[in-house]
């Protein structure tokens, strides 16, 4: 007994010793630390940085914007490459929480989409290049949405009572009755946030849920018939259920992106900038997106891309359609307005 | 003669259980359900338990994970048990005093807990990496040792360590021969509860978590944002089983040798 107490002790710290060996271990190649969403990219693109560039990745994750936020601000960086959505950029500027780019490092910037340089939350590039962006539709399912579907009205269509699908999220939804209004999804004004309010409330009774973590499978399974839906998410959706359409409103809708961006004071900035740039290789590009099944905003990318990928109307929206959306600003002490209404929307008042 | 409780409160504990274990049994079951859009049940499969183990993401969150709780582990058992040791002597009015502050960050929560480390961390320049995950691990799981430990102890008394003496042994001949070999239980139990809280840890890890330090609870975490997939349910599912066990072995650990004080349940 007592002996095997003792070679257990041993054996304890054999463990510790090998696990101390495995941290000392992380070997003197650069390494580029990722914090990102879940699942970001696809593996195979990982590797073949790493090999190319004879580095090592780490990559963790969070969930949402302000673990982001709150992890950078309190100084526990160590990151050197980061994915805020739009808003949260603008955010971490505004606090001086981020690197600016040295575009000299990314040549292949220039591939990037028009219509997806120079964005609202960050002009002229200076700290952010967009990696994946979406537009807030409407998705359904043409199996019981018979009619022709082209405006946020028709989420207001008795018809889909019990059936309607929101995002849980207070700018969005609150952006779409002042979109249907014929507002600025970012409105200061009081007025017409009240109104658009008071216009959801007459929604209230139609909704089944705000959902945005799965909304996608509430559609797939037919519990909702309409709702509000990233493009991207529609991409999604469409594989397990070819019923479901997707659709931008004619009066327009919100755009929303996540980004490349470097935290302030990361170690290898260079390496991230150099990352930055491999993404946007069109090649690159296109194996990427096709896993990842989001839109690619790379110009050049296209006739790499699987015949599927660029039929696919849910990941290529039109021109026009893109023509029609707007980012979400900051709307700076209106917020609290905004987080009013939202919390008396959601309390069913 | 056996007494016969009321029949509602039969009930009433029935509808605890099934309140506590329901959502829990529904994740297991699920992450044998064969559709990726868990709802209806689809049939019996395997397949998620196997893309898990695939998954590169899933197991260096595993190895993390595990580094992590090895290392916290055998360092807390350490320094847990011997706080217990040399705070058996101090008199009365210190030992009430130094319990409670050994047991405070048992009941401190987490969160305060996470966010004090990670104040410290940074005014002290260090980066936040796993080293800095496993000096919180150790500073949380040290105090479950140190109750575990300090029980038994209690309830061994002296006399057989006086006996030790009175027969010529040495002090360190008493500890090793008959102090040791008495507490091992508790130390094992303890060491097997530390274990066990490392690897469930979430609300700590997450914030003094750094580069290549996503431990599996931050790792689903994050995932759970994708929408909630048949792998996670079968990772939490593993998890589940891992920790029943151990703090079943736990248990073991701490009854065994006990003799006439039986059940004595763990102080979680």
């Amino acid at each position: 007994m007592k002996r095997k107490d003792i070679a257990g002790l041993v054996l304890a710290g054999a463990i510790a010793a090998l696990s101390l060996t495995s941290l000392g271990g992380c070997s003197s190649k650069e390494t580029l630390h990722i914090y990102s969403w879940a699942d970001n990219f696809d593996e195979d693109v990982l590797k073949d940085f790493e090999n190319k560039y004879n580095v090592d990745i780490t990559y963790d994750n969070y969930a949402n914007n302000e673990d982001l936020l709150a992890k950078i601000k309190a100084g526990g960086g160590g990151y050197d490459l980061i994915q805020p959505s739009d808003y949260m950029v603008a955010t971490m500027i505004k606090n001086q929480l981020l690197e600016p780019l040295d575009m000299n490092n990314i040549p292949n910037f220039a591939n990037i989409q028009e219509s997806l340089k120079n964005p609202a939350y960050d002009p002229g590039n200076k700290y952010s290049i967009v990696y994946m962006s979406g537009v807030t539709g409407i998705a359904y399912n043409k199996k019981y949405v018979k009619d022709k579907i082209d405006s946020w009205e028709d989420l207001w269509n008795p018809a889909y009572k019990g059936k309607v699908l929101l995002l849980d999220d207070n700018r969005e939804v609150i952006g779409m009755a002042l979109k249907k209004q014929g507002h600025s999804n970012s409105s200061t004004n009081e007025g017409e946030i009240k109104s658009a309010v008071d216009d959801l409330k007459k929604l209230l009774p139609s909704v089944l849920a705000f959902d945005t973590d799965t909304i996608k499978q509430k559609m797939i399974q037919e519990e909702g018939w309409i709702g509000t839906v990233w493009s991207g998410d529609a991409a999604f959706i469409v594989k397990d259920n070819p019923d479901i359409e997707y659709v931008v409103p004619k009066e327009g809708s919100t755009i929303f992106s996540d980004n490349y961006a470097i935290p302030k004071g990361a170690k290898n900035k260079e390496l991230a900038e150099k990352f930055i740039n491999y993404m946007l290789d069109p090649q690159v590009s296109a194996k990427n997106y096709e896993t990842v099944g989001y839109s690619d905003p790379n110009a050049k990318a296209m006739p790499y891309h699987s015949e599927a990928y660029r039929n696919n109307h849910m990941i290529n929206l039109t021109e026009d359609e893109m023509k029609r959306t707007e980012w979400l600003g900051d709307v700076g002490s209106t917020l609290q307005v905004y987080d009013r209404y939202w919390t008396e929307l959601k309390s069913g008042r | 003669m056996k007494k016969k409780s009321h029949p509602l409160l039969g009930i009433h504990s029935l509808l605890l259980m099934i309140f506590i274990y329901v959502p829990i049994l529904l994740i297991v079951v699920y992450s044998f359900n064969n559709t990726r859009l868990s709802g209806d049940w689809k049939g019996f499969t395997f397949d998620w338990y196997i893309s898990l183990f695939k998954d590169r993401h899933v197991m260096e969150a595993l190895a993390n994970s595990l580094t992590v709780a090895v290392i916290s582990t055998i360092v807390a058992t350490l320094l847990g048990t011997l706080a217990a040791l040399s705070l058996r002597n101090l008199g009365k009015r210190f030992k009430g005093g130094m319990n409670g502050l050994m047991y405070l960050p048992v009941i401190i929560p987490d969160i305060i807990m996470g966010l004090s480390l990670l104040v410290l961390f940074n005014q002290m320049h260090i980066p936040l990496g796993k080293a800095t995950v496993i000096i919180a691990h150790i500073t949380f799981s040290m105090s479950y040792v140190y109750v575990v430990v300090t029980a038994r102890l209690a309830g061994m008394g002296r006399q057989l360590e006086e006996a030790a003496s009175d027969l010529g042994a040495s002090r360190w001949q008493t500890f090793r021969h008959v102090t040791l070999p008495q507490i091992s239980p508790g130390i094992i139990s303890g060491a097997l509860i530390a274990f066990t809280m490392s690897l469930d840890d979430f609300m700590v890890s997450f914030f003094v978590a750094g580069p290549s330090s996503t431990t599996l609870p931050i790792y689903i975490y994050g995932q759970v944002k994708r929408g909630i997939s048949p792998e996670i349910n079968a990772l939490c599912t593993l998890l589940i089983l891992v920790s029943v066990t151990l703090i079943l072995l736990a248990q073991f650990f701490l009854n065994r040798g006990k003799g006439q004080k039986k059940h004595k349940m763990l102080p979680i």
